[in-house]
């Protein structure tokens, strides 16, 4: 697992990968706050993400709702993966905590629209 | 962290392992018992549950295959075989490897697993209704449970330390999902800001709707791991269609973590583990203490300071009570050593082709923890050969007018400060001419040595005995029988064997309560002080010199018309010492019968930590350890029973005895 931010001019990305888990929720708490306290847009890319777990999505939502309260941007860039997705729903929740922008190269205007899980 | 939690499992699992193990032998006797089948079914269902949760996948779904099998056989579709007990006992084994495997070794034991299962399913496919093929993982339907179809909501609230007891609420929602159909509705209204958001704790608490056959009960069980660290609601819907007929309304069961499901789950939550480490560390504390304590009453004596001496005294007191209750602590009863034997019987009768039962009498004996441990490979030899040796094949055996089926007997008792557990047979008991002729060959007694009984089959103790297989087929009794005697004997135990040609043998081991910390007495000789082990030691008589003048030089003393066989220590021990004008005989119970041992003084009572002398002293027989004094000074403290066994073999002296005969219990049998 590995959780980075990749912090440039016009926005961060915030990329998850492996199994992200309760082991390292504290860094990823850390992470989000960081990201989101930026003021800039943050896209979440988690291509190649093989697994989130409770801690995790809590995590996400939480963020999630906080960028929507500052106004800031905070969204899935491209796809969730299809396993996640399934995960996330099993779950119990109607979309994925986080919306999703649609793979659009530059996603930098464009309004995140709200998305559901591609399963 | 996790590493902790699969620790913890991997403790839990073993003892539920060995509750299968016993509940499967059991079943193997009484075939349609469904109580057994339940306790099995019960245990594979929690080791499957848990298993998955802490993260060991293949042991889960290893087992899920075999706690299948057994849902059936409760469910009176598949009848619990002879083969079927005993492919299970295999696949206990296995679950046993799994657990202890390195990871890496994954693929060996992958292989026998999969040759349990083909086994497995070969047996249960053989039954009048065949097993549904094996479905795959996560969407399995309900072990169904004779009843309804029925809607459940479920409530389940995560508490603040549920994902630090290493549980994963996705997982038990999986598990949900495998008894019906479940719609499931995540409740995020707790969910606090990021900020103030502890990254560990699951906030997020699910509704669910849950349409199954299964039982309250068994929604319930999906939960058991997390019980205490969540609140659970499982009602019955209100919309779910009652069936007509079906008896009073569905209970609704409301429950929180801190109600727990049955009465003897209250009593599991009385307990706590803890790891032996521990306990060993606070019984070498209160050691410590014991030693401190005792110094301290020695330097209020010698102050003579009133205030001081009260102190100590209530100090002296205290450390008694705490001495008992760290002690008591570390014991255990010997019952679930005793289960243990079960399996071995099972294998061993099989591949012996013997019929052979296990009885047990006493398991609720507790010893020490420590003792416990260094009991089983004595317990193990003694009953394999009682096995291999004892009991005859069963046309022997109904030859010689017995029934077909041997039994072995493990009986454990107290007696004083020891402990006596007794390992019998009804086989065909030792040839005593056999093992004499035996010995007198080997050279360790004379042709025509007379012996008694015990003093015979001690020789079956000797270790030049064990390792001489050639004369297996004379009695055989030598198996191992070495390795029983040094264990034992570390336990400063000894060792008693009888035997009736014909009908069976048994042997004693007599063991220490305690090994840490004894009841002493404690006397001077010359400058020297030793210590007595209290419960062996019977009274203290002056010894005048007109006594010894009127015995006529020899070393016996007439106590109230009873003759007793004294030992002077300070003779025995070569000390240069005066003779006082009056000394004193503190008289003990021995194994051989009633001793005297001579002192200068009896100074009192001493709560004696029990050092080990090291390596370098233990050809010294008749001293069994070292305590520290109060003044800081070393006491040895005497093995009363070794001091008259020796006295007993270098000279002629007999000890006059009413009920017991001289008996050369500890089992040197040195030529």
């Amino acid at each position: 697992m590995s959780i980075t931010f990749d912090d440039s001019a016009t926005g961060g990305v915030v990329r998850l990968e492996g199994e992200i888990d309760v082991t390292c929720s504290a860094e990823l708490k850390r992470v989000l706050i960081e990201a989101i306290s930026s003021g800039k847009e943050v896209q979440l890319d988690l291509a190649r993400a093989s697994e989130l777990d409770i801690t995790a999505v809590q995590l996400l939502l939480a963020t999630s709702r906080e960028a929507e309260k500052a106004g800031v941007s905070f969204a899935v860039a491209g796809e969730v993966p299809g396993n996640i997705g399934r995960a996330v729903c099993e779950a119990g929740f109607d979309s994925f905590p986080v919306s999703v922008i649609p793979k659009v190269a530059p996603a930098n205007s464009t309004p995140p629209p709200t998305g559901t899980p591609d399963d | 962290m996790i590493d902790k939690y699969k620790q913890a499992f991997r403790e839990e699992a073993r003892e539920i392992l060995l509750d299968l193990e016993s509940a499967l032998l059991d079943l193997n006797e009484n075939r349609d018992d469904t109580e057994l089948v339940g306790r099995a079914f019960r245990a594979l269902h929690t080791i499957k549950g848990s298993g998955a949760m802490f993260g060991f996948d293949a042991i889960a779904a290893f087992t899920h295959d075999i706690e299948n099998a057994f849902d059936q056989i409760r469910n009176g579709r598949l009848k619990a075989t002879a083969d079927l007990i005993s492919l299970s006992l295999a696949a206990v084994d296995q679950i046993k490897a799994m657990l202890e495997e390195a990871s890496g070794q994954e693929s060996a034991v992958a292989a026998t697993s999969a040759q349990i299962l083909a086994k497995l399913r070969a047996l249960t496919g053989a039954s009048e209704a065949p097993v549904k093929p094996v479905p795959a993982a996560g969407i399995t339907p309900a072990p169904a449970i004779a009843g309804t179809i029925r809607e459940w909501h479920i409530s389940f609230r995560p508490g603040a330390d549920l994902l630090r007891t290493g549980a994963n609420p996705l997982l038990l929602l999986r598990e949900l999902r495998q008894l019906g159909t479940l719609q499931v509705k995540a409740d995020t209204s707790t969910v606090p800001p990021l900020a103030e958001m502890d990254p560990e704790r699951c906030y997020i608490a699910w509704d669910m709707v849950l349409t199954t056959l299964a039982d309250a009960d068994a929604i319930r069980d999906v939960f058991i791991f997390v019980d205490g660290s969540c609140e659970l609601e499982v009602e019955p819907s209100p919309s779910s269609p009652q069936e007509a007929g079906a008896g009073p309304a569905a209970p609704i069961e409301k429950r929180t973590g801190e109600g727990r499901r049955s009465s003897d789950k209250e009593a599991q939550a009385s307990s706590i583990r803890v790891a032996a480490a521990k306990l060993d560390q606070l019984v070498d504390l209160v050691g410590q203490l014991v030693t401190v304590q005792a110094r301290l009453v020695e330097v209020a004596a010698r102050r003579e300071d009133r205030d001081m001496q009260a102190v100590a005294e209530e100090i002296e007191a205290l450390t008694t009570e705490l001495r008992e209750t760290s002690m008591g602590m570390r014991t255990l009863p010997l019952r679930s050593t005793f289960e243990r034997f079960k399996r071995l019987v099972y294998d061993l009768g099989r591949s012996l082709h013997k019929e052979v039962e296990l009885t047990f009498e006493g398991g609720e004996t507790e010893l020490d923890k420590t003792v416990l441990d260094q009991l089983n490979d004595p317990l193990m030899h003694l009953i394999r050969n009682s096995m291999d040796h004892g009991i005859e094949a069963p046309d022997v055996r109904r030859a010689a007018g017995k029934s077909a089926s041997g039994t072995i007997h493990l009986s454990a008792r107290h007696a004083g400060a020891q402990v006596l557990i007794c390992v019998s047979d009804d086989g065909k008991g030792i040839d005593r001419e056999a093992v004499r002729a035996r010995a007198v060959e080997k050279g360790l007694v004379e042709a025509d040595a007379r012996l008694t009984e015990s003093e015979i089959f001690s020789f079956i103790l000797a270790p030049g005995f064990s390792t001489a297989r050639e004369v297996s087929d004379v009695s055989g009794r030598g198996v191992g029988m070495d390795v029983v005697r040094r264990n034992v004997e570390a336990l400063r135990g000894s060792i008693e064997i009888a035997s009736q040609p014909g009908s069976g043998s048994v042997v004693t081991l007599r063991l220490p309560l305690t090994l840490a910390i004894i009841d002493g007495l404690l006397v001077r000789v010359g400058q020297a002080r030793f210590v007595m082990p209290l419960g062996n030691t019977v009274e203290c008589v002056e010894l005048t010199r007109q006594d010894i003048a009127n015995a006529n030089g020899k070393h016996l003393a007439n106590i109230r018309g009873e003759i007793i066989p004294y030992i002077r220590l300070s003779e025995y021990l070569q000390m240069r010492t005066d003779r006082p004008e009056r000394e004193q005989i503190m008289v003990a119970e021995t194994e051989h019968g009633r001793f005297g041992f001579v002192v200068d003084q009896v100074i009192g009572d001493h709560q004696t930590v029990i050092k080990n002398l090291g390596r370098l002293y233990r050809n010294v027989q008749v001293v069994s350890g070292a305590t520290i004094l109060g003044d800081g000074t070393v006491a040895l403290i005497l093995d009363l029973h070794r001091l008259a066994q020796n006295v007993i073999r270098s000279s002629s002296i007999r000890p006059h005895t009413k009920a017991r005969p001289p008996v050369p219990t500890r089992g040197e049998v040195t030529a």
